[in-house]
């Protein structure tokens, strides 16, 4: 069922005005593997997501995707949503009530103009099997969602636009859905689209992020980088809040991390840690993933994880008599302190390579250790400060 | 011969199954456009379709009579494009029907489309669905509760009306004496005994299609209920 690779380019250049906020996107998308799309609540992601499905129709300005036009206020030319041959996963399912799991599938797959998906294929690898004949009402939430997904699919959509389709589950039935959204995109090359207000879960699945904020896009770039890009966006965010005195203002733009994709060097070292190698030759340790459920082999593969700055610590000596099994020798790159807190960065570097951590200490610790910047020191954090959704 | 109040009964079924289709046709789009609608002119619709809920029969059936007469343009129009008198005719009675019992099918289904709301129609939209499509796959079989007692409530409505008929159709057998207009006559000639069997037999009709209605919504079947869940 394996398809070509397709690679769609999204060219976006729209305003939406609301009451409470304009929408102005002026953005090209690449459009390969999952694009995450970042924002908090009235950021206006939703709201973009609607306008490329077609659900949004004051729009002024144009989508175009790849030579098709959806959209050009000008023209008054407009391609309605059913003609878009574009997916939407929502955050409710959304499954039709009069029919059962069965029949919701079969209502995408006969009004998909070429079929090219096995049916029944798309029902293993969204694992429904046992729930055909279930009528919806009595689905679980992650159980309607992986039927909202495969609908979705069976529809052989060219651009799968996903909606939250987490945020109303539990952690299990989360990595469960997200496992399957790897699986399908992995199998079908279907490039999608997803939107959340959950930066841990657009870590583990996205290759590209876009941040918005206040209807703005205020980034886009490959994952990693553009978290780390948002660890500087998070200070100038608290700075704000002191600069203004908004101490109620308690909300985080996010939590401040090191995001990471290393290759897994041994699944289990028989002490219940998971491997992972950084550099070619330094371990990180983390506590032991399970077996793919598919059975393929883990090791050698990339897995997606991320460590919180609050959960690293530095120390000026190996600590070599501490039970915290990771620890990085390390170069200090810059030091920034906003109020009591004091934000690092620092460079793991070998040869060519090197790999950048994000360590947040207090302002206390950084004088007792009178810190500067390009000073060595070691990093350091327990096995389960490194964190993945996946396995 | 036949019977006179077979024959009156015959007339009403008559009237009421075909004023019951022509309110589907007509109520159906009336009552989604209702539905649909955000502007002020809402209410000012929603004010005329409940208009019959309120006002006497007799009021209705007088404006009805002027209409219909030949005197004045439908009844002109009507008898241009028929060449027969609008008024006491068995259209007009049907006409007259539309009119009063259009609230009994437009506001169950303006409620119904209502609860519906946009995100299965939008649902559906994304898997490639046209408008046709949603209505008659998604719309239609979700709110089919709702198109039953729409029908059941403008069916039952009209075999129960009296006055309008009464003032536009006055009391033409096999074409408008209905079976209120005969209970009416069977009264005024002190008649009880026949007029006895009529009034039972509409009472235990009415009876058995209101308790259809109810048996058929109670919460168990309320597809309706589901998409609110």
């Amino acid at each position: 069922m394996t398809s070509p690779s397709l690679d769609l380019a999204l060219s976006i250049d729209i305003q939406l005005c609301f009451e409470k906020f304009n929408l102005v996107i002026k953005q090209d998308l690449s459009l390969q593997g999952i694009t995450g799309i970042f924002g908090h609540s009235g950021s206006g992601k939703s709201t973009l997501l609607r306008a490329i499905a077609g659900l949004e129709k004051d729009i002024n300005g144009t989508i175009v995707l790849n030579d098709t036009s959806l959209i050009n206020s000008k023209n008054k030319h407009f391609i309605k949503a059913e003609r878009r041959n574009i997916g939407l996963v929502f955050q409710d399912s959304r499954l039709f009530p009069h029919l059962n799991v069965l029949d919701n599938l079969k209502f995408a797959a006969k009004r998909c103009k070429n079929r090219r998906l096995n049916f029944n294929e798309i029902i293993k690898l969204a694992e429904l099997n046992n729930l055909l004949h279930k009528h919806v009402d009595e689905l679980s939430g992650g159980q309607k969602q992986r039927v909202a997904l495969a609908r979705a699919i069976l529809a052989e959509p060219k651009l799968l636009l996903l909606d939250e389709p987490l945020s109303a589950l539990d952690r299990q039935a989360k990595t469960r859905l997200l496992k399957l959204m790897l699986n399908i995109q992995n199998k079908l090359q279907l490039p999608m689209l997803y939107v959340s207000h959950s930066l841990d879960e657009l870590q583990q699945v996205c290759d590209k992020l876009l941040v918005l904020s206040q209807g703005k896009v205020i980034g886009y770039d490959g994952i990693h980088s553009m978290i780390h890009q948002l660890n500087y966006t998070q200070n100038n965010y608290t700075q704000n809040q002191y600069a203004q005195n908004n101490y109620a203002q308690t909300n985080n733009f996010i939590h401040q991390q090191t995001s990471l994709s290393l290759p897994i060097k041994t699944l289990n070292n028989g002490h219940g840690l998971t491997t992972l190698t950084l550099n070619e030759d330094t371990e990180i340790y983390l506590p032991a993933l399970e077996e793919n459920i598919t059975g393929e082999s883990l090791t050698g593969k990339n897995l997606r994880c991320f460590i919180l700055a609050n959960d690293i610590s530095i120390s000026l000596t190996e600590p070599i008599n501490s039970s915290i099994v990771n620890h990085l020798f390390a170069t200090i790159s810059t030091i920034s302190t906003v109020d009591n807190k004091v934000f690092i960065t620092a460079r793991c570097a070998k040869e060519d390579t090197e790999q950048e951590f994000f360590v947040s200490i207090s302002a206390f610790s950084q004088q007792k250790l009178a810190l500067e910047e390009l000073q060595n020191v070691y990093l350091q954090f327990k096995a389960g400060a490194v964190r993945t959704y996946l396995y | 011969m036949i019977n006179p109040d077979l024959l009156a009964l015959f007339t009403t079924l008559k009237m009421a199954a075909l004023t019951t289709i022509i309110l589907l046709l007509i109520g159906t789009p009336l009552a989604w456009y209702l539905a649909k609608m955000q502007n002020r002119f809402k209410v000012i619709i929603e004010a005329i379709v409940a208009l019959p809920l309120v006002l006497p029969p007799t009021v209705l059936g007088f404006y009805l009579l002027i209409a219909f007469s030949p005197q004045y343009l439908p009844g002109q129009l009507w008898q241009q494009a028929t060449g027969q008198q609008l008024a006491f005719s068995f259209s007009a009675i049907v006409i007259g029907s539309v009119l009063y019992s259009m609230p009994f099918v437009v506001q169950p289904l303006q409620k119904a489309f209502e609860q519906l709301g946009e995100p299965l129609l939008e649902a559906s939209a994304m898997l490639g669905a046209n408008a046709m499509d949603r209505f008659f796959n998604i719309v239609l079989p979700i709110t089919k509760a709702s198109f039953i007692t729409a029908a059941s409530l403008g069916f039952a409505h009209t075999v129960g009306e009296f006055g309008v008929i009464l003032m536009i159709g006055g009391n033409i057998p096999g074409e408008t004496r209905v079976l209120s207009i005969a209970l009416f006559d069977h009264v005024e000639a002190f008649d009880y005994a026949k007029a006895h069997i009529l009034a039972i037999s509409l009472l235990a009709g009415s009876m058995v299609l209101l308790a259809s209605i109810y048996l058929f919504n109670s919460p168990r079947k309320k597809t309706i209920n589901r998409v609110s869940k």
